[in-house]
């Protein structure tokens, strides 16, 4: 029981505390304006003027884009299909400054300065007989593992790929287990559990019992 | 009325500052004038952000462009719907609509409860009232909507384009509500934790509220994705972009906390996970937003970094030490009342279901936040997009679809094999039927052939549930199929309710696995000029370009391109996509050029186009997608949220009476032989 009181009264310190630090940290930060990076234009005083060009996500990097070109291989001929291309170019996130693939946002954001000459690479590369390995590749060397829509499957990388899975998986174990530990209380009360109904609990014959636990089971479902 | 509004946000930060610590105070000390002070205190804020509201209100309608937030958002030419919904179109305006939200559901909170739960309720007042008080601190002393330029402006800088479209306009307020009702449960939790009453009571009291939030994230989140695929022009719906998995992250512990409410209120179990998952729940909206608003993680849906962020960050810290501190004080009074009985039960099912959603919310978590550690840890900036997501979560999900037809097939408590034969033959079937039909018509996508197995599956559980119940109704009742069915959902609406959730479940994961068999095609057309593809049903199409237009709308100067479509040799109707070039009342170009995308809808898919660009007068780059099945999201999202709106309708007393059962029977004791002889 004092321990209990202790508690709370630890408690109620410990949440006025967590109060004043809350308030200290809504008041500590300056005073500054934001405003949405979807708006492009500034305010003056005749109206607007035109702002920074901007992508769907932020600011745009029109100078993003960095040259991607090997040699064509000897007696090269295109190494994939045109629909192959198009989901090559899923894979390789656009630098403008969007959060997109190449693909989609060359055929979404038509002011995009980045897209196309990236596409155009990759067009060439493909004519130049590279496999979808060898572009993605390349395409890494030059830009970093950035350009890749999806981490490469390596090193500290695989945390990103097994962690979720990890996870997963250990919850499963310790709901197994916790279900075991709840059966086994369950199997060693069930006798004690019958003797500590009420006294004037109405009597009911084994069958009656079992109707009943049907009936409520089905009632509950 | 502007300076009203202002003077309003003022009062109302003093009024919420009083509201939290009367309650608070009140609560500890016991004294009835200072809780009483406290719950007045919550409905007069509520009252000051109204005004405060109707204050921006005006000055948006008014084009009051004194205001840098009006100035920043709106033109003289914007039309009047997207005037009103620039009160939540910035950062400034948003957190005002966030804190009106917020004070509006405290105030029925208060409301709702002045006769129960006497002795939560200074402290659930005293919860709501501190983040009321956080929302307006951070809107009065870091970005007020109120503050004025310090020069004259003749017009407003215009809304983005891509926001002025009807999905966005309500999007963003249900996406709010449902954020917002996550605070109410979490006070309740708080309430129950400090005052250690840990028992159903408070349960009680959340369950509508977080059905609430439920309801309002799944309108908001299918809006979005309605919003994405009509606005951004890219062909998708879901882009697994950190705000849209800000959105689906409290939905997802929300989801799970409205299956394992239900194993605490029956059995008197996982009372510490309910806590939990409420917890949770609430704290990843408020990480939602930080997220949105940070500028920590690049999104298309962010607001520009800001110092709200670090607000945020703070309130995010404090609020999880708080709720830790206080659930692993109190782990003792949150033991179970009750067993597992078997592993083979509806409550066991409802954990492995809990176990997966709480899985996915994490796998999303982590690929959103995993950038950010990549870059702390190597230094090496990564890109996490659709491929990483759909290789980790597609398998969940997929887990996740099977158990949801399963759950409901499994008693509680315990099920027998011959009650599990009975139970699974249709749906077993029905999963078979599919399968086969599917393989034989050539599909070999084997995660969309799972999918559908697994959706024929669901389908046979709901159908032979509903088949069921309308049967029994008609036996006992004489009454027809229909009024059957109607009463049938009537009577157990949390039951049916949630069986029609399942059924949106199964058409929303239908339309997902329909992504499978997107086509998309790049073409470059002069006018008269065919295009030629097959569809992924077989069908042959032809797209003639009928040429490039110009026009002007009212705020905007448009080039459209239309395409007359043909399907096996049928003409279909005109499909024309635009590129609109917002301008100011002065006709001067404002924002990058954006997309109108046509779409021909169907059930079974949409013909998407886009106009990409202009090499030529009359010579458009077009791509065309065939999108199976995208219809069956927004279906499935409305029936989804028609289920959730079924599931939390009251219910009237009688009903409320026949439910439960409080007799308590003990097994006779064996007759002696001598009464056997009587």
């Amino acid at each position: 029981m004092s321990r209990h009181r202790h508690t709370e009264s630890y408690t109620r310190r410990d949440f006025l505390i967590a109060a004043a630090v809350g308030v200290a940290g809504v008041a500590l930060p300056r005073r500054a304006r934001g405003q949405d990076t979807q708006q492009s234009g500034e305010q003056d005083g005749q109206g607007v003027t035109q702002g920074p060009r901007t992508t769907m996500s932020g600011p745009m990097n029109e100078s993003a884009y960095r040259p991607v070109v090997l040699p064509p291989k000897p007696g090269a001929k295109p190494s994939m299909s045109d629909g192959q291309r198009d989901a090559l170019e899923h894979q390789l996130h656009c630098q403008c400054g969007c959060t997109l693939d190449v693909f989609t946002c060359r055929t979404t954001d038509f002011t995009c300065p980045v897209s196309p000459p990236m596409h155009h690479d990759i067009v060439n590369l493909v004519l130049g007989g590279y496999t979808a390995a060898e572009i993605l590749d390349a395409f890494r060397k030059t830009y970093g593992e950035r350009v890749l829509m999806s981490p490469v499957r390596e090193g500290f990388n695989w945390a990103g790929y097994v962690a979720p899975f990890v996870a997963l998986g250990g919850a499963t174990v310790a709901v197994a287990a916790l279900i075991r530990r709840w059966r086994g209380v369950t199997a060693g009360v069930t006798g004690d559990a019958a003797a500590s109904l009420p006294a004037d609990a109405p009597a009911a014959t084994p069958d009656e019992m079992a109707r009943l636990d049907a009936a409520i089971r089905d009632d509950e479902r | 009325m502007i300076l009203l509004g202002e003077m309003s946000l003022w009062i109302a930060l003093l009024v919420a500052g009083w509201a939290c610590v009367t309650s608070f105070t009140g609560g500890v000390l016991r004294r009835q004038d200072l809780i009483a002070s406290g719950e007045r205190a919550v409905y007069a804020t509520w009252g000051f952000v109204v005004v405060a509201s109707l204050g921006l209100w005006t000055a948006l309608v008014q084009h009051d462009f004194s205001l840098r937030y009006v100035a920043s958002y709106t033109s003289r030419n914007l039309p009047h719907l997207y005037t009103l919904s620039a009160f939540w179109a910035g950062q400034a305006g948003s957190m005002l609509f966030w804190a009106l939200i917020l004070t509006t559901y405290s105030a029925i909170a208060v409301w709702s409860n002045r006769n129960r739960n006497r002795v939560l309720m200074p402290y659930v007042s005293g919860v709501l009232a501190a983040v009321t008080l956080f929302f307006l601190a951070t809107i009065c002393f870091g970005d007020s909507p109120f503050e004025r330029l310090p020069y004259d402006v003749i017009d407003g800088n215009g809304m983005n384009p891509q926001l002025q479209n009807p999905g966005m306009a309500f999007h963003p307020p249900n996406l709010y509500l449902g954020y917002v009702a996550t605070t109410v449960p979490f006070a309740f939790a708080i309430a129950a934790l400090i005052t250690r009453r840990l028992d159903a009571e408070w349960l009680a009291a959340v369950r509508r509220w977080a059905l609430v939030s439920w309801f309002f994230l799944t309108i908001g989140i299918t809006l979005g994705m309605w919003w994405a695929y009509v606005e951004l022009g890219w062909g998708g719906y879901w882009a697994w972009d950190p705000v849209e998995n800000a959105s689906l992250l409290p939905w997802l512990t929300g989801t799970a906390f409205l299956h394992s409410i239900m194993i605490q209120e029956k059995r008197g179990m996982l009372r510490k996970w309910n806590v939990v998952l409420v917890v949770s729940t609430f704290l990843l909206a408020i990480l939602g937003t930080f997220i949105t608003r940070s500028g920590v993680i690049q999104s298309v849906h962010s607001f520009a970094q800001s110092p709200v962020g670090v607000w945020f960050g703070a309130l995010l810290v404090i609020a999880l030490s708080v709720t830790t501190y206080l659930v692993v004080t109190r782990l003792h009074n949150l033991e179970a009342k009750a067993e597992l009985e078997s592993m083979l039960s509806r409550e066991a099912a409802f954990l492995y279901n809990n176990v997966l959603l709480v899985g996915i919310a994490f796998s999303v978590m982590w690929g959103t936040l995993f950038p950010i550690l990549s870059e702390a840890v190597r230094g090496t900036k990564i890109t996490v997009g659709p491929p990483f997501f759909n290789a980790v979560n597609v398998p969940l999900g997929l887990l996740l679809l099977a158990l949801t037809g399963i759950g409901p097939l499994i008693a509680w408590r315990r099920t027998s094999v011959s009650n599990v034969r009975r139970q699974f033959a249709v749906p077993a079937f029905t999963a078979i039927v599919v399968g086969a039909v599917l393989l034989v018509l050539g599909m070999r996508e084997w995660h969309a052939l799972v999918a559908y197995i697994l959706a024929g599956f669901v389908s046979g559980t709901i159908l032979q549930e509903f088949y069921k119940g309308v049967g029994a109704r008609m036996r006992m009742h004489g009454e027809n199929p229909i009024m059957a069915f109607v009463r049938l959902v009537a009577r157990n609406r949390r039951r049916y309710g949630g069986y029609i959730v399942h059924a949106g479940v199964v058409m929303l994961f239908c339309a997902f696995a329909g992504l499978a068999f997107k086509r998309e095609f790049d073409v470059t057309l002069t006018t008269g000029q065919a295009f030629r593809a097959t569809d992924p049903y077989g069908h042959a199409w032809r797209f003639v370009s009928d040429g490039i237009s110009r026009f002007d709308a009212l705020n905007r100067q448009v080039t459209a391109v239309t395409l007359k479509p043909w399907r096996d040799g049928r003409a279909m109707p005109l499909i024309e996509s635009e590129k609109r070039q917002h301008v100011d009342s002065r006709g001067q170009p404002t924002f990058e050029p954006s997309t109108a995308v046509g779409i021909y809808e169907k059930p079974s898919q949409d013909v998407y186009v886009v106009f990409t660009g202009q090499t030529a007068p009359d010579t458009a780059e077009i791509r065309i997608t065939f999108n199976p099945l995208v219809w069956w999201v927004w279906y499935g999202g409305m029936v989804m949220a028609l289920g959730g709106l079924i599931v939390m309708w009251p219910a009237s007393d009688r009903t409320r009476a026949q439910s439960g059962y409080a007799a308590v029977m003990r097994p006779a004791a064996r007759p002696s032989p001598a009464d056997a002889a009587l």
